[in-house]
């Protein structure tokens, strides 16, 4: 009996032992996630005996700032206003984008009890902590003056580290006057609020082609002798592709095929890899499942199953179909491509500034995994390239630099397609990958020229 | 200013606990045959520590920081509990004489957590808890009278099981249904649950059968009589309980036998059953859904697990400081989510502390059961210890999302009568078993005297 009795203590110690540990974890690693969920009361809470931090780009310019009021209470000010509206998001009527991520690292107090009682003696404001960002405002505005006023995004990364440089989404709005405009923004037809580069799902058009490529080259072993007649159109079962403009390419191989963007091809190739493989490759990439990032962000889908049907395949083939993406996963696709096939984990937050100008620790960059191997990486760069160099992608063109992407024509419900691009430069050492989605671009404004800007704006800083 | 106090009074409260612990460790270090400290100094620390945290928690309570000054009601519930402990302390002495201390200084620590708490959350439960208190205490100083009144009471076997059937399927007649379980009865003004009060007889009951040599025919018996209570638990929805009275059944039954086939066919047996309610009960697969992913559901079924995980991560190890938090965010804070509501104004490091601080009681409550040698009173502290300590688990363990989440209450410190009044009952009989091995056999006395004979003997003069 006196045995017996010793080893259910044992037992249950241990299970005791596990909610330890499970509370250990909870708080060290699982705590950043749950607590900025939007579903936490606790993120509207303001303390006001604190003065919330600032939110500063890599330059170190701010973002948004707490002044004081004549009853000691703060108000937020965001000095770039629209420019930087979806990055900062908005603290009035609950709080998005950074001021929700980081709310808890903006108002936490370093040397809490050293600031409160100089707060006493020398009635300094109690300081939250500074996030300092990866985003560089220089880019963030040339990549926002190009948008304009068309509805789309920007997404600017660094491929060897997964740094977010800009991300422009339009249309967008005032962090300084949301609490005014509440009324009209929270039924706003254009939904000015949702982020469209992270939360936007768009069909991805023919940039979703290098995925199918890629997936060929793993599961079609004939895909290097693999050549089409392209006559402008193909019918498949009960569905007909048609290449963009039913232009004819003649016979093309994988490379022409990702040049010319010809629809035909990749239908064929696409029936030929099959439904499962095609999934497989783009799930690889992190298609219908969550990828880790601190700001909201929608999953990508495709919808490819063992029994899809034959149309189903070939429109997801060229991109078309149920096929979901966001533009800054594809600038991720584009910059895993460009880092040797390993996709890194998008950062936006550079590090944490204190009150008295430490800094934390900087985000080290992590790899989240090596999704194709070197060869594969180099093989589809070669044929993006050719796309920029002699394809539908010369708009992209910087004098002196190999850029290497590929274009995408989305057609989507609304009638009016979606214009793509995705791409990195320089291409032999990849230093910036972009992605650029303009809605309706028909009705003026094509991504690829606009992709050709902003890489070239960047590449000026950062080669 | 009042900000600052706070912010400090997180280590404070980190500090009382730390040393508490500590204490207790000083005791059962000496007891062991090491020496860290006087024992009976270790206790009066840790008694002066409960005294310590009542005194610091209620005036942070009671203070208004616009006013300047403090509220006289919250001031009268805080001297109301304050002599509530110091008497509970001098009595307790004197009616269980020789009764272990640490399991003593660790109920009423719970207690005052509860206190505490319920005056941060909801005022108007505390002074009812606080009556629910005393009137535990004062029945539990008559627990030895009354056990002394009855002589042989291990023989009234079938009486335990037939009132227990008894109260189980009155509850599922007349039974009104309150947090979606069906297992409350209304007696005039009073609401109770009666399986709490089943819990003491279903220990009787086990122990009365299993202080003899246990037989096929007893197996059968006591099996097919715990699983008709099991399974007419699970009826009435409440989980919690069912959990809890199977594994005193198994708990029990391997200590008796010290058989691990029986054991671990038993954990099957569970196993299997628990899984064809999973396909059966449309509530028990709720429940594992909104463990599995409460984020698919946060309106409905993840809701409470959600808000309660927010309270644990939001402020971190030192947490926000008593009533800096929005514990009340948290649906049923003040019964089955209090733990969360611990972590999050007191700190997790502090929630730690208190599973450290069930780990001790249920330490100090096996060393009973080892060092009795009459079978029926060690069986029935082992019924009382487990089904304490997994009660404790598993509602620690569904707040923190570790398991399903399944409604019980935290013993000591949930708000609740019956609860509270069973389970300070059932530490007054944990030590009075205590209390009469030490009294009634000559080795279990000879075997402390030996330990003692052979440690450092402190100035103090100890009393074992």
């Amino acid at each position: 009996m006196k045995r017996s009795a010793q080893r259910i203590f044992w037992l249950i110690t241990l299970i005791f032992f596990l909610i330890l540990v499970a509370m250990a974890k909870l708080v060290f690693m699982d705590r950043q996630e749950i607590s900025s969920s939007a579903y936490n009361p606790r993120i509207n809470y303001v303390d006001n005996s604190v003065k919330r931090g600032n939110i500063r780009d890599s330059n170190g310019d701010i973002l948004a700032e707490s002044i004081e009021n004549a009853d000691g209470s703060y108000t937020r000010n965001y000095n770039r206003s629209r420019m930087a509206a979806h990055i900062t998001g908005y603290s009035s009527k609950g709080k998005t984008g950074v001021e929700a991520a980081e709310n808890f690292e903006l108002q936490k107090v370093h040397n809490e009890v050293l600031q409160r009682i100089n707060n006493i003696i020398k009635k300094e404001p109690v300081q939250g902590n500074d996030v300092v960002l990866t985003v560089d405002m220089d880019i963030q505005s040339i990549a926002g003056n190009i948008l304009g006023n068309k509805k789309g995004a920007i997404v600017v990364m660094e491929p060897s580290t997964g740094r977010i440089l800009a991300l422009q989404a339009y249309p967008d709005f005032d962090p300084n006057t949301v609490a005014q405009n509440w009324e009209f923004l929270k039924d706003d037809e254009d939904s000015s609020l949702v982020n469209r580069a992270t939360q936007g799902l768009y069909p991805p058009g023919s940039t979703f082609k290098v995925i199918t490529a890629l997936a060929a080259l793993q599961y079609y072993n004939d895909w290097k002798d693999f050549t089409y007649e392209c006559t402008g159109e193909a019918v498949f079962e009960n569905k007909v592709i048609h290449c963009y403009n039913n232009r004819v390419h003649g016979t093309v191989d994988m490379k022409k095929a990702i040049a010319t963007s010809c629809n035909c091809y990749f239908a064929e190739l696409g029936k030929r890899v099959g439904a499962e493989n095609i999934r497989k490759k783009a799930e690889d990439f992190y298609f219908n499942e969550n990828y880790p990032f601190v700001l909201a962000h929608s999953t990508s889908q495709v919808a490819l199953q063992k029994k899809s049907e034959e149309n189903e395949i070939v429109e997801t083939a060229i991109g078309q179909g149920k096929t979901l993406a966001t533009p800054l996963h594809m600038a991720m696709i584009a910059s895993a491509i460009a880092n040797d096939g390993i996709m890194m984990k998008p950062y936006i937050v550079d590090h944490i500034q204190y009150y008295n100008g430490d800094i934390s620790k900087t985000t080290v960059p992590e790899k989240l995994k090596q999704i194709i191997s070197v060869e594969e990486a180099d093989i589809i760069t070669d044929m993006m390239i050719s796309c920029v160099a002699e394809g539908t992608g010369t708009a992209a063109q910087i004098y002196g630099v190999d850029v290497a992407g590929k274009t995408g024509t989305a057609e989507n419900a609304t009638g009016s397609d979606h214009s793509w691009f995705i791409g990195f430069a320089p291409a032999n050492d990849p230093k910036i990958a972009v992605a650029v989605m303009i809605e309706n671009a028909n009705q003026g404004g094509s991504a690829t020229p606009i992709a050709g800007k902003v890489l070239q704006a960047a590449l000026q800083k950062y080669q | 200013m009042f900000d600052l106090i706070i912010l400090f009074s997180r280590y404070l409260f980190l500090f009382y606990i730390v040393l508490f612990l500590w204490q207790a460790i000083v005791y059962i270090a000496y007891e062991q045959g090491g020496y860290l400290g006087s024992p009976s100094h270790a206790i009066s620390i840790q008694k002066g520590l409960i005294i310590w945290l009542h005194v610091t928690a209620f005036l942070i309570l009671s203070y208004e920081p616009g006013a300047f000054f403090f509220n006289f009601k919250t001031l009268g519930v805080a001297l109301a509990g304050l002599i509530f402990l110091l008497l509970s302390m001098m009595l307790l002495d004197k009616f269980y004489y020789e009764g272990c201390p640490l399991i003593w200084t660790g109920m009423l620590f719970l207690l005052d957590i509860s206190l505490i708490m319920l005056q941060r959350l909801k005022p108007a439960l505390a002074i009812r808890q606080l009556v629910w208190m005393t009137l535990g205490i004062v029945i539990m100083l008559f627990i030895p009278f009354i056990l002394r009144l009855i002589p042989r009471f291990e023989v009234f076997e079938y009486v335990y099981i037939i009132v227990a059937y008894a109260l189980i399927l009155s509850t599922l007649l007349f039974g009104t249904s309150k947090y979606g379980s069906v297992n409350w009865l209304k007696i005039g003004f009073v609401t109770f649950q009666p399986s709490e009060i089943v819990k003491f007889l279903f220990i009787f009951y086990l122990a009365s059968v299993f202080r003899k040599r246990v037989e096929l025919k007893e197996l059968l018996i006591t099996g097919t009589l715990s699983a008709g209570i099991v399974f007419l638990l699970v009826l009435q929805k409440d989980l919690g309980s069912a959990l809890i009275f199977f594994m005193t059944y198994m708990v029990m039954l391997y200590i008796s036998t010290s058989n691990e086939i029986l054991f671990f066919a038993g954990m099957g047996a569970a196993s299997a059953a628990a899984t064809l309610a999973y396909h059966l009960f449309s509530h028990v697969r709720v429940r594992v859904a909104a463990w599995k992913n409460p984020w698919a559901d946060i309106d409905g079924g993840g809701y409470q697990i959600v808000n309660s995980l927010f309270a644990i991560t939001t402020w971190g190890l030192l947490g926000s400081g008593l009533t800096k938090g929005m514990p009340n965010s948290i649906p049923v804070v003040e019964s089955d989510f209090i733990f969360a509501a611990i972590c999050e104004e007191m700190g997790t490091l502090f929630g730690m502390g208190i599973v450290c601080l069930y780990i001790m009681l249920f330490f100090r409550g096996i060393l009973v059961v080892i060092r009795c040698q009459r079978r029926y009173y060690s069986l029935l502290a082992a019924g009382v210890t487990t089904m304490f300590a997994f009660q404790a688990f598993l509602i620690i363990g569904g707040v923190i999302k570790l398991i399903p989440l399944t409604g019980v209450t935290l013993p000591f410190v949930s708000y609740g009568g019956s609860s509270v009044l069973v389970s300070i009952m059932m530490i007054g009989l944990l030590q009075w078993v205590n209390v009469y091995c030490e009294q009634h056999e000559l080795g279990y006395q000879d075997s402390l005297q030996q330990k003692s004979s052979t440690t450092k003997w402190d100035g103090d003069g100890f009393r074992e």
